[in-house]
């Protein structure tokens, strides 16, 4: 092309519109969908290792008693439903923290942060775009994982109320764990590590947040930790719809649901903050193409 | 200091002494350093760890002994069961992705040119990468083996004669999957990657091994029972169980039979990974790719 | 006659993947070279001429497809363990990646010595020595990843220094190096040939440094050994291939100033016309430049055309190409 045309194109006028959230999240999913494509052999690993993951507890479950999980009020299913649900749903955790930290990591190391966060889009659209992609994701792997444990016999209370209210509870440990992410995102933007660090929070969340056994099990003071984690919640409320028969409207399930708001409520705006100061302090230290 | 000075302090030529035992020490000396600047590693897989084995502690809360006797090896405790299995389950796969995770780490550094160059014979490189491998996950299996049996009272039957046979099996263990480990080495230097593959087969070994429930309940599964009796690991981990869980007096005609499957799977394994990673090594030469990524 | 290197036929092909078509590239094409004992050997080329390669080879790094050599006596496909012996290598365009950065600089050397079966006190002399020659004494203990590439650099010198050998493959040594320091690794290069006899074979893209180094000089060009000569006849050849670069700021038609400047009777013919940050540049052959230089000067005043420089240019590889081939013709 000649210098002169390419002048004459760019000297149209194009009045400035911004473009609309959802298009730049849309955009961005699709560019993290292409890339992970790419990977299909980590994909089926991924996928055998969840596979094996819900066969392993199946087996176990043969040689647990249900009594004290039917105690805790999760009455259908015995122990294998129970701990299918826990699986299903810590993988969000394992996502947030693991996922989004090694996307940025990943932005980082091939310097397409810089660009990213130098075009016209801002950050909060950036990390809404980054996130939101691993938890489809993540809700893909929880389908096969509730498709695999019926297969081998999982049983669930499948009311209308309580599937629906089981969904509000899936959106809002979603919301609570995207905060979740973005905070350690933001931390690891400045520290350039923190990778072992997020692996020793999935582990505590796993032992404490009641994924393999009630919470009633375990002492006071680990059951008061506990309590720090929306994943505890979302379990519990989660598991009383499924297993229980419960819905929103009786106390238990709502408290969770509560819980859960004030958590996201709280945590959102401390993790855009935690994001914006680590944000800005690589930009200080030039540090944000670097790793 | 002058050029001279050090000209002349090359003129002086000592004798040569070519050992392949200091080389092996040289390769193990340098990894374990380069090992230790890890420190934050260290902690937080320390700490992994031990959250681990308190999860299995309230798990274990929750197992029926009436239908765990179905293990098969008496009247025994769940938590020993699992701690076994576990602690054997993480060394085996730590031991075997630490020599392919080094290896790819030092083509990735081009560390591994000057290596191939200098006199060392490749053997001796990766018995000394793997002497490093098996020290650094030993001290997280004797962790986790030393928490269950002081912390939670897991009742393991410790004697000298217990010890000394479960140390054998451990060695027979790795030494089965020792040439499977340098066969994904091998597999490494050629394509660059590969180390997915011995994450499935660690995860496919933990699973069909029985680290968790008792192996007897795959006999409903004829294929998945078939082919955990195809894995050197559920041998190795049936042998230790029952030293650690039954004693030596009633366990020892089993585990002389286990010990046996595993000298025939070392014996199979070790020359067949030996040669594949000659010929990846052979393979880089030939394609001018050592250290290329 | 002994060698200390000598190549028979040497040659080793790769295979490419551009746009899903195979291409072979002879990275080296059945080369021929017997370089003597404490013989200082030059190799140049341009980027891609096959110098890696070929020292690669030569070190047992990549097996040749065809042809074999022999290092020290020792045949580098049969006996790849007695020739590691006989060498020391450094690559310097790895920029110090091939250290173990979470090590120090003396853990670094010690390794080697150990790999290099170096005893242990005559290990622990030479690696004090080798640090404060290159003035890393105080940094030993640091870990490599804390040093510049410049210090990387010379820790790689170091090592291949350690063991002593008699054949020294030095592929690019001075290229991160700041001024200083690669005037005293010339001169310790230099030091090691004359006064312990070491056969050093040095490889790099500047012709200057290679010339005033080496005992021989042999060009490399897509893979094959165009030119084995003396330093003196590389230097005869550079004295021949004389040019006069023109920085021309603005012309209206820049093919015809190069054509009216040809025309003047001390310039011979268009060598390139490349562009520059200041505008257009033409190179042109003279017979001499100071002679050709004043008539140009005079030729551009009257043709009216904006010039910025007119000087004396450095030879290119291209040019000696070009000139080989006309000889040839």
């Amino acid at each position: 092309m000649e210098t002169e045309k390419l002048v004459e194109l760019l000297s149209e006028d194009v009045p400035h519109v911004k473009t609309p959230v959802h298009q730049i999240v849309a955009s961005f999913i699709v560019r993290d969908f292409k890339v992970w494509w790419t990977y299909k052999f980590w994909l089926t690993l991924d996928i055998s290792g969840i596979l094996l993951f819900v066969a392993t507890y199946y087996l176990f479950s043969l040689i647990a008693s249900p009594q004290q999980i039917q105690e805790a009020g999760y009455v259908t299913g015995g122990y294998f439903t129970f701990a299918l649900i826990g699986i299903a749903f810590q993988q969000y955790v394992f996502f947030a923290v693991q996922s989004i930290n090694m996307s940025v990591r990943d932005e980082q190391w091939n310097g397409t942060m810089e660009t990213v966060l130098s075009s016209a889009t801002d950050f909060k659209t950036f990390l809404l775009g980054e996130t939101t992609f691993f938890f489809i994701i993540c809700s893909a792997f929880l389908f096969i994982s509730f498709l695999a444990g019926w297969l081998l016999g999982a049983t669930f209370c499948l009311n209308l109320a309580s599937v629906l209210s089981a969904i509000v509870l899936s959106v809002l440990l979603i919301a609570s764990h995207m905060a979740i992410g973005v905070l350690s995102a933001g931390v690891i933007m400045k520290t350039k590590q923190g990778n072992p660090l997020t692996w020793a929070f999935s582990w505590m969340t796993q032992l404490v947040s009641g994924v393999f056994y009630p919470l009633k099990i375990l002492p006071w003071y680990l059951e008061w930790v506990g309590k720090i984690f929306p994943l505890t919640y979302s379990l519990d409320g989660i598991r009383l719809c499924l297993q229980g028969g419960q819905t929103l409207v009786s106390t238990a399930v709502l408290s969770d649901a509560v819980n859960l708001v004030l958590f996201t409520a709280i945590a959102t705006p401390v993790a855009l903050y935690v994001f914006k100061m680590g944000y800005d302090a690589a930009r200080r230290d030039g540090s944000l193409g670097q790793y | 200091m002058k050029v001279e000075e050090l000209v002349s302090l090359f003129k002086e030529e000592p004798p040569r002494l070519a050992s392949e035992i200091t080389h092996v020490w040289a390769v193990f000396w340098a990894n374990f350093k380069i090992f230790l600047s890890y420190r934050t590693w260290v902690i937080t897989e320390t700490m992994s760890t031990i959250a681990s084995i308190a999860m299995y502690f309230f798990m274990g809360l929750q197992v029926d002994p009436r239908r765990f006797v179905a293990a098969g090896y008496g009247d025994v405790d769940w938590l020993a069961f699992a701690l076994v299995g576990v602690a054997t389950a993480n060394y085996l796969w730590m031991c075997i992705s630490r020599i392919s995770h080094s290896l790819q780490h030092e083509i990735r550094e081009g560390t591994l040119e000057p290596v191939i160059c200098s006199m060392i014979k490749m053997r001796s490189y990766i018995v000394g990468q793997s002497i490093r491998g098996f020290l650094v996950s030993g001290y997280f299996m004797l962790g986790t083996l030393l928490i269950g049996i002081f912390v939670l009272r897991v009742p393991l039957i410790i004697t000298v004669e217990t010890m000394s046979l479960f140390l054998l099996v451990l060695l027979m263990m790795i030494l089965s999957y020792l040439g499977i480990g340098i066969m994904a080495a091998g597999i490494i230097l050629v394509y660059k990657k590969g180390d997915p593959l011995t994450f499935l087969l660690a995860s496919i070994t933990e699973f069909l091994g029985g680290v968790l429930f008792p192996l007897r309940y795959l006999q409903d599964y004829p294929v998945l029972w078939g082919l955990a009796w195809l894995m050197p690991y559920t041998y190795a981990l049936d042998a230790a169980r029952r030293i650690l869980l039954t004693g030596v007096t009633s366990a020892l005609p089993i585990v002389m039979n286990d010990l046996m499957v595993l000298a025939v799977f070392t014996a199979v394994f070790i020359p067949a990974g030996l040669w594949v990673f000659r010929w990846g090594c052979d393979r880089i030469r030939k394609e001018g790719t050592v250290a290329s990524y | 006659m002994d060698y200390a290197v000598e190549t028979f036929q040497l040659s080793k092909m790769f295979e490419t993947k551009e746009k899903g078509r195979k291409r072979v590239v002879k990275a080296v094409d059945h080369v021929n070279i017997k370089i003597g004992k404490g013989e200082f050997f030059g190799l140049l080329g341009p980027n891609g001429a096959g110098k890696t390669t070929l020292i690669k080879m030569l070190c047992t790094i990549i097996l040749p497809d065809e042809g074999t050599a022999k290092i020290n006596g020792y045949d580098i496909i049969k006996e790849p363990y007695k020739v590691r012996r006989s060498f020391g290598w450094f690559h310097g365009e790895t920029g110090g990646r091939s250290l173990y950065w979470r090590l120090s600089a003396e853990d670094n050397l010690r390794f080697y010595a150990y790999l290099q079966n170096v005893p242990k006190d005559v290990a622990k002399r030479r690696i004090d020595a080798l640090l404060e020659f290159f003035g890393l004494t105080e940094d030993r203990g640091k870990l490599v990843k804390e040093y510049s590439t410049g210090m990387k650099v010379r820790v790689m010198l170091a090592r291949a220094l350690l063991h002593n050998p008699p054949i020294l493959f030095m592929d690019e040594p001075t290229i991160g190096l700041d001024t200083i320091s690669a005037v005293e690794t010339r001169k310790l290069l230099t030091a090691l040939n004359a006064e312990l006899g070491k056969t050093i074979i040095f490889t790099s893209h500047n012709m200057f440094e290679v010339e005033q180094l080496c005992q021989r000089v042999a060009i490399m060009r897509k893979g094959r050994i165009i030119v084995d000569a003396p330093p003196s006849q590389l230097r005869e050849m550079l004295r021949e291939i004389r040019s006069v670069e023109v920085e021309v700021r603005e012309a209206s038609d820049l093919q015809k100033v190069a054509e009216q400047l040809v025309a003047i009777p001390v310039v011979g013919k268009v060598l390139e016309i490349k562009n520059n940050a200041y505008g257009h540049v033409i190179r042109l052959q003279v017979d001499n430049e100071y002679e050709a230089i004043p008539e140009i000067a005079e030729k551009v005043q009257r043709l009216r055309v904006k010039v910025s420089a007119i000087r004396q240019s450095e030879p290119t590889f291209e040019d000696i190409f070009v000139k080989l081939a006309s000889e040839e013709e």
